[in-house]
């Protein structure tokens, strides 16, 4: 039912919309991991409390996380431009993801770090392991079922807004379903694109539970 | 006497918003190296705040605690570390990472100390075998029984040849059974490798098992401590009597008397109410002469025995007796005195209604 240049362009989308969302998650990782890591470590009942570093990071946290992605798609073009020289394209749309994906990440970071039982934190910390210890080989060992669950969620959400990016001609699938969808009135592109979006979550979705409840040795 | 940890003049308040609370109020003790301690208390009376004190896992608000001749707050965070890592400890609920295997359970202090993992790995099969569960070196800790897991815990907590082992209510979570293999357990770890053993507990019969030293803790202060085998014989404090002479654990002593099933006996031990009791102990090689009968046939007038039991304190059996003495302060006298001169340990107790009997 589509010419050849429309599945092409189709094929070309779900690259663009598999590119932005994996960069896009790594770096947000790269950024949020510790963040969330430092707020769990920080907050009063961490294992090393912080009151100004756990507020100044919470509030910050919170004011990224407030903006709305459409807006702050936006407001970072400039930002954008000048780290990877363009604002538009597949790539352009990477920075303001991460941006936007970084904060959450540290949040579900920050919430899967605080699941760790107490007991065996102490139980470290009796066995004399210091702070850097305690995050690589207890908090973040024990939280890894949860922090997997949080990467699927996160991937979702970042894959959910690299659709919105075609709005300032991002790429991608939500590129097209908007162009063509939208503003040509065809549906049927629009469907197919949004198919494959549901498509593309729900294998993630699928996979990274799996994958998690594998990794998981909680139960007998 | 080489004393391996002692505690002067301990205090500990926790600052909430609201309000102060003191755990923990002017507690001295000494531990002496080689020895199984017991702390014993009801939930809430400050003894796992205590032990937390004994490696700084909580600072005290005053007072010092020296751990093999050291101040424990002179020390920097560093010194403190190493310091833990040289004090076992296991916990009620275990606290093994869920997520690694049993033998990287093990294997993880050897690390943290610097050793390295062929090493640690040798070493942690090692301990596995002392604790006898070589065969479950690959088993994550869900696969494993409460015994079990304790068993991880405690080969974890020996992994670095501590001089000193603290157990926070060790076997609280375990059923009777698992609890005598698990108390069996710390005391060859602590006859066989001489560690010095600090046990924290709610039970009374943990203490009379294992312990050779005991301290009771009651809201915060320390109420009476000393060598098991005296206070076994002769409780002073409210809280020890409690303990001993009546049995009941310390979180029993709160619960209100309504709440309590009667005891069948009730009307039987109210007649005796009022009438003089005295509780005697006696190791049971002593038990070769017949005492109460021939003290009977000597004074010609009846003794009720109230209670009668053998407790293996220690290591060694102790009987203990309750007898409601007859009428007449002369001759109740004459019984003490002749009890006394059998070399038994002679208490006169109080009996409330019901109380003896368990």
């Amino acid at each position: 039912m589509f010419d050849s240049k429309v599945v092409s362009m189709i094929v070309q989308g779900i690259g663009e919309t598999l590119y932005m969302t994996c960069v896009s998650t790594v770096f947000g990782y790269l950024l949020g991991l510790p963040v969330g890591v430092l707020c769990a470590v920080t907050d009063r009942d961490g294992i090393h409390p912080n009151r100004v570093v756990y507020r100044t990071l919470d509030f910050m946290i919170n004011i990224l996380r407030s903006v709305p992605f459409l807006i702050l798609l936006i407001l970072l073009i400039p930002f954008t431009r000048f780290v990877v020289g363009k604002s538009y394209g597949p790539t352009g749309a990477i920075v303001p993801l991460v941006i936007s994906a970084a904060p959450f990440i540290a949040r579900m970071v920050e919430s899967s770090l605080k699941e760790v039982d107490h007991g065996v934190i102490e139980a470290a910390q009796a066995m004399g392991a210091g702070n850097g210890t305690i995050i690589r080989r207890v908090l973040l060992p024990e939280a890894r079922v949860s922090l997997i669950v949080g990467v699927t969620i996160v991937f979702g959400t970042v894959l959910g807004y690299s659709a919105m990016a075609g709005i300032v001609g991002g790429g991608g699938l939500g590129d097209i379903a908007i162009r063509y969808g939208y503003y040509r009135y065809q549906t049927d592109i629009m469907m197919v694109t949004v198919f494959l979006l549901v498509l593309l979550t729900q294998l993630f979705q699928l996979a990274g539970t799996g994958f998690a409840a594998k990794l998981d040795r909680r139960h007998s | 006497m080489s004393y391996i940890i002692e505690v002067k003049d301990l205090f500990k308040t926790f600052q909430t918003k609201e309000a102060s609370v003191d755990a923990l109020k002017n507690i001295s003790l000494r531990i002496e190296e080689g020895d199984v301690y017991g702390i014993i208390g009801m939930s809430g009376a400050g003894k796992s705040t205590l032990v937390r004190c004994l490696n700084f896992l909580e600072r005290p608000t005053s007072g010092t605690v020296t751990v093999e001749g050291r101040d424990l707050s002179s020390l920097s965070d560093a010194e403190l570390r190493k310091l833990r890592g040289s004090i076992g400890m296991i916990f009620q609920s275990f606290n093994l990472l869920m997520q690694s295997t049993v033998i990287s359970n093990v294997m993880f202090p050897l690390e943290i100390a610097g050793m390295k993992k062929s090493a640690a790995r040798q070493k942690a099969k090692e301990l596995l075998r002392t604790v006898d569960l070589s065969d479950k070196e690959l088993a994550y800790p869900a696969q494993l029984s409460g015994g079990q897991r304790q068993r991880v815990a405690i080969a974890r907590a020996l992994a670095t040849d501590p001089k000193i082992l603290l157990c926070d209510e060790a076997t609280s979570a375990l059923d009777p059974q698992t609890t005598q293999s698990i108390l069996q357990l710390l005391r060859r770890i602590n006859r066989e490798m001489g560690v010095t053993i600090v046990v924290i507990t709610h039970q009374m019969s943990v203490v009379r098992e294992i312990c050779s030293n005991v301290a009771i803790v009651e809201a915060g202060n320390l109420v009476e401590s000393g060598r098991v085998v005296d206070i076994f014989s002769h409780p002073r404090s409210a809280a020890a009597k409690r303990l001993i002479i009546e049995g009941k654990d310390p979180d029993e002593w709160q619960v209100p008397q309504e709440e309590r099933p009667a005891p069948a006996k009730t009307g039987f031990l109210r007649e005796l109410r009022g009438s003089r009791c005295i509780r005697i102990v006696f190791s049971t090689n002593s038990a070769y002469e017949p005492v109460i009968a021939n003290m009977i046939l000597r004074f010609g007038a009846p003794v009720n025995i109230l209670k009668a039991d053998t407790k293996d304190v220690g290591g060694t059996a102790r009987g203990e007796m309750i007898l409601g003495l007859p009428e007449g302060r002369e001759l109740q006298q004459e019984m003490i005195a002749y009890l006394r001169g059998r070399k038994l340990d002679v208490e006169e107790i109080e009996l409330n209604g019901g109380e003896v009997d368990r």
